[in-house]
């Protein structure tokens, strides 16, 4: 089956890649006459291999220890003329765990029309209100965050489908998006969203106004925000209104050495919306602390500049349950790259995170990239 | 010696004196050369056209010995938008965005736009600072300091100090070919007055009827047995639509 898999991202690729090769060569040999512009073709792809192993130590529940994944993650895009695109990003998973199962997920897959200051797009595909690193409150039509995961180390994420239309003039930008859940997994939760967006770059403020209303639940209100201060520091925060108010701030410093230091403090009410399935309703309002700490590149150190080193930590504040990640990542080539991930998870055994069901669990990988 | 001739060679001699100050004063002083112009001029060997599209491929050495290549299309519009799009295999998904001071930083795994402090931008042996500002003239206000020669070439050397948030260092020393005002070399300094690194200009074309840099190396200061090369490549002046600047626009390739 992932020899299954591997053929067939192989021959999906292979086909439109000749194809830009043939249009690259036209495209450049028009610039380098001083012809007339013809409409312009662009085309993009790319291909991600990752294999993952991760081990569970001290397993409380009756699992088996060892979970191998295998990604297949291809990507397209054609642009034609910068009026017309077509993306797709698909995910084929196989896994084995107590046995084999394999699948195949649309990341992303929608078409888009770009016409004067206005832009439309129709299909599934990846928005990015929320300001937050760790934690969003404010977006709305975001892929989960997970901040014990926050770059989604995997690629996992999946949009949202849906029908959106931009409208972009100078700082000023205005979106409406209607999204269906017709499509979602059914445990998702998610339902119809319709939703308003206004965002604008003013005095270095990148700030946002966001509002709408899910079908058969909350209306909501959000604003975002982002900024720069002075040469090493971002704040960024976001606070949004959905029965009660959820509010996120958080800021980021880098060193004179190229050290990158994030914090966010995250209080979102405990309604359905928010809460995490592990948290009881009647815990009340939780409060969140995520530090990361990480330098790419350690180029300082003789025989270390491929190499990225990083860490982090979410802790919930009210019961004092944490989880705690290293990660280090190590480029070989062009490439490859390995890595190795692990998490750490403490806290009371009925808190959010000591409920975790094993005491570590360490991931090591390797990632072809095309 | 008589008297009278003793004047007249104390007369010649002020007059010579005053000659002497009269042409150091023209042929030398900062108010003989308009730094501005200069530097304007400079940056049009960088910036052929008011909106344009060029590659970059950057290749790094250590030690003399090329360890890693790196490829980037660039889109630059005006003097303050400027789009690149990270082309090389381990970078493919990334973007990078430049407004003004602002810069925002597109990766595919992390779930929004991140924004980049000054520090950030000067990571790397090549900095996206490097790649993303080269109108010297919108981020820096340039003092003539003296001309001198640099192998058979008499150059002006500008010292340009950082005039916006968003320039990449705070100070740099740059050197123009006095003839046509084309960038010889440049040194470049942070704010604590470190020597960081430094720039030599190889290379130039002819497109489209204008010289433009096809090549430079800049030379890591601080780690001496490192440099980078940076080829630039199907330089072409090309309309770019407003909308490929607008720091909420996600949906790029």
């Amino acid at each position: 089956m992932k020899r299954l898999f591997i053929s067939a991202a192989i021959l999906l690729l292979a086909l439109p890649a000749a194809a830009a090769g043939q249009q690259e060569a036209g495209r450049q040999d028009a610039g380098q006459a001083d012809a007339p512009e013809s409409p312009r073709r662009e085309f993009r792809y790319s291909l991600a291999v990752i294999d993952d192993a991760t081990t569970y130590s001290k397993l409380t529940v009756p699992l088996p220890r060892n979970l191998n994944q295998l990604l297949l993650e291809p990507s397209l895009s054609f642009r034609y003329d910068n009026r017309w695109s077509f993306s797709s990003s698909l995910i084929g998973l196989a896994d084995t765990y107590s046995g084999t199962s394999t699948g195949m997920r649309v990341k992303e897959t929608y078409a888009g029309l770009s016409a004067g200051d206005f832009d439309f797009t129709v299909g599934r595909r990846m928005v990015r209100w929320g300001t937050g690193y760790a934690f969003t409150a404010a977006g709305v039509l975001d892929p989960p965050r997970d901040a014990t995961n926050p770059t989604d180390r995997l690629n996992l994420n999946q949009g949202r489908d849906m029908v959106k239309a931009d409208f972009v003039h100078g700082p000023h930008a205005v979106s409406l998006a209607w999204s269906t859940a017709a499509l979602a997994p059914a445990h998702s939760g998610l339902h119809d969203t319709t939703a308003f967006r206004y965002n604008v770059l003013v005095h270095g403020f990148d700030a946002s106004l966001i509002a709408g209303d899910d079908r058969g639940g909350d209306a909501f209100g959000a604003f975002t925000f982002t900024r720069v201060l002075g040469q090493a520091w971002e704040i960024h925060g976001e606070s949004a209104w959905r029965e009660q108010e959820a509010l996120l701030l958080g800021a980021k410093y880098t060193t004179a050495s190229g050290i990158t230091f994030i914090a966010e403090f995250y209080t979102p009410p405990n309604i359905a919306y928010y809460r995490d399935m592990t948290l009881s309703p009647l815990a009340g309002r939780q409060h969140y602390l995520f530090l990361d700490a990480g330098k790419s590149r350690l180029r300082e150190l003789p025989g270390w500049k491929e190499w990225d080193l990083g860490a982090y930590m979410v802790a919930n504040l009210d019961d004092r349950s944490y989880t705690a990640a290293f990660d280090a990542n190590r480029r070989f080539g062009n490439h490859f790259s390995a890595y190795l991930h692990l998490e750490i998870p403490g806290g009371g055994k009925t808190s959010e995170y000591g409920l975790t069901p094993y005491s570590a669990a360490t991931s090591a990988g390797v990632r072809f990239q095309l | 010696m008589s008297k009278c001739m003793a004047r007249t060679i104390i007369v010649i001699l002020l007059i010579a004196l005053a000659l002497f100050t009269v042409y150091r004063g023209h042929a030398a002083t900062p108010a003989a050369v308009d730094a501005e112009a200069l530097l304007k001029r400079s940056d049009l060997y960088r910036n052929g056209w008011p909106s344009f599209v060029l590659r970059v491929k950057i290749t790094n050495f250590e030690s003399g010995k090329a360890d890693e290549e790196r490829l980037y299309e660039v889109s630059e519009k005006g003097t303050d938008k400027t789009y690149v799009e990270f082309m090389s295999p381990r970078d493919k998904g990334r973007h990078m965005l430049m407004l003004g001071d602002d810069m925002w930083v597109y990766l595919p795994d992390t779930s929004r736009p991140v924004r980049i402090t000054p520090l950030e931008r000067l990571t790397g042996d090549a900095s996206s600072g490097d790649v993303a500002r080269t109108n010297y003239a919108a981020d820096y206000t340039p003092v003539y300091l003296r001309t001198e020669k640099v192998g058979s070439e008499d150059c002006h050397v500008l010292e340009l100090t950082a005039r916006r948030k968003g320039s990449t260092y705070q100070r740099v020393l740059y050197w123009l070919r006095a003839s046509d005002a084309r960038p010889v070399k440049a040194e470049f300094y942070l704010t604590s007055g470190k020597h960081i690194k430094s720039a030599s200009f190889d290379e130039f074309a002819t497109v489209a009827g204008k010289s433009q840099l096809r090549r430079m190396t800049l030379t890591d200061e601080i780690r001496h047995n490192s440099h980078s090369v940076l080829e630039y490549s199907g330089i072409a002046p090309r309309e770019l639509p407003d909308k490929l600047f607008y720091q909420g626009r996600t949906d790029r390739f």
